[in-house]
């Protein structure tokens, strides 16, 4: 039996059109707007590398995380610098702005739930 | 006549699509709830990193007495299997807690368990004519 794959990351929000809009803009936005599948007229799919992304509108959540830093996507890009600057002219909201560290360029923003995101660029 | 509104032009460090390559975990217990996880994975413990098909599961320290995670909905995490029986037997055998047990959906056979700190975890067999969105990814050694 093949090792166990993280298929997907369910993302439960009450407003997934706003979020599906954010996590495409913000995270694919070379992809014209085609980021995202429709599965259902309230949920989402969208692959980020070996992953997807599923934004699910659903009703036992509330509109913001009450408890955000529990689970952080932690996205790597090719070029964190030009992301920021592509964040920035989004006017999204940081927690952590870019900042090198030992291993590369990271910084965490908070997407329109009030969910964490971490964008990772590694030194090679 | 008039034009369409130009299309802003995407800067090119930001044209290829972002990756996800890990998740982060914050709980009570890091090096227990890695252990939970390599368990109901069937991962082997000699493995350095904890890793699910290409992502790594990383666990970092919350303070000893956090609450169980307020909103388990909110973010779930949707491990793919081959063989869902073996994977339930795994959780069985580990004791977890079944917030919804297996059943046949129109994506698959899913099962959802709680982990240590209270978030969901599911388990899936991804039926064989579910969106290619939802399908296994390819498959990592």
């Amino acid at each position: 039996m093949a090792t166990p794959a993280l298929g997907s990351i369910l993302l439960g929000t009450t407003n997934p059109h706003r979020l599906r809009d954010w996590y495409a803009a913000a995270l694919a936005p070379g992809d014209g707007g085609e980021a995202f599948t429709e599965v259902t007229p309230t949920m989402f799919a969208g692959t980020f590398g070996d992953t997807s992304v599923l934004i699910d509108g659903r009703s036992d959540v509330a509109d913001r995380n009450p408890d955000p830093g529990r689970v952080i996507l932690n996205f790597h890009v090719d070029d964190a610098r030009a992301t920021a600057d592509h964040l920035n002219a989004l006017g999204v909201t940081w927690l952590v702005e870019l900042e090198e560290r030992a291993g590369g360029l990271f910084g965490t923003l908070v997407d329109p739930d009030g969910n964490y995101v971490q964008i990772i660029e590694l030194k090679e | 006549m008039v034009a369409d509104a130009p299309v802003p032009e995407t800067p090119a460090g930001v044209r290829r699509r972002a990756r996800i390559r890990a998740i982060t975990l914050e709980s009570r217990a890091p090096d227990r709830a890695a252990a939970w996880y390599r368990q109901a994975l069937g991962l082997a413990d000699a493995d350095p990193l904890l890793t699910a098909g290409g992502v790594e599961l990383r666990f970092t320290l919350a303070t000893a007495d956090a609450p169980n995670t307020v909103e388990p909905a909110r973010i779930i995490l949707n491990f793919h299997v081959d063989d869902i029986r073996t994977a339930e037997a795994r959780l069985v055998a580990l004791e977890a807690v079944w917030v919804r047990e297996l059943e046949r959906t129109r994506w698959g056979i899913i099962g959802t368990v709680l982990d240590l700190d209270g978030n969901f975890v599911q388990i899936v067999e991804p039926a064989p004519d579910s969106p290619p969105c939802l399908q296994p990814k390819e498959e990592h050694p």
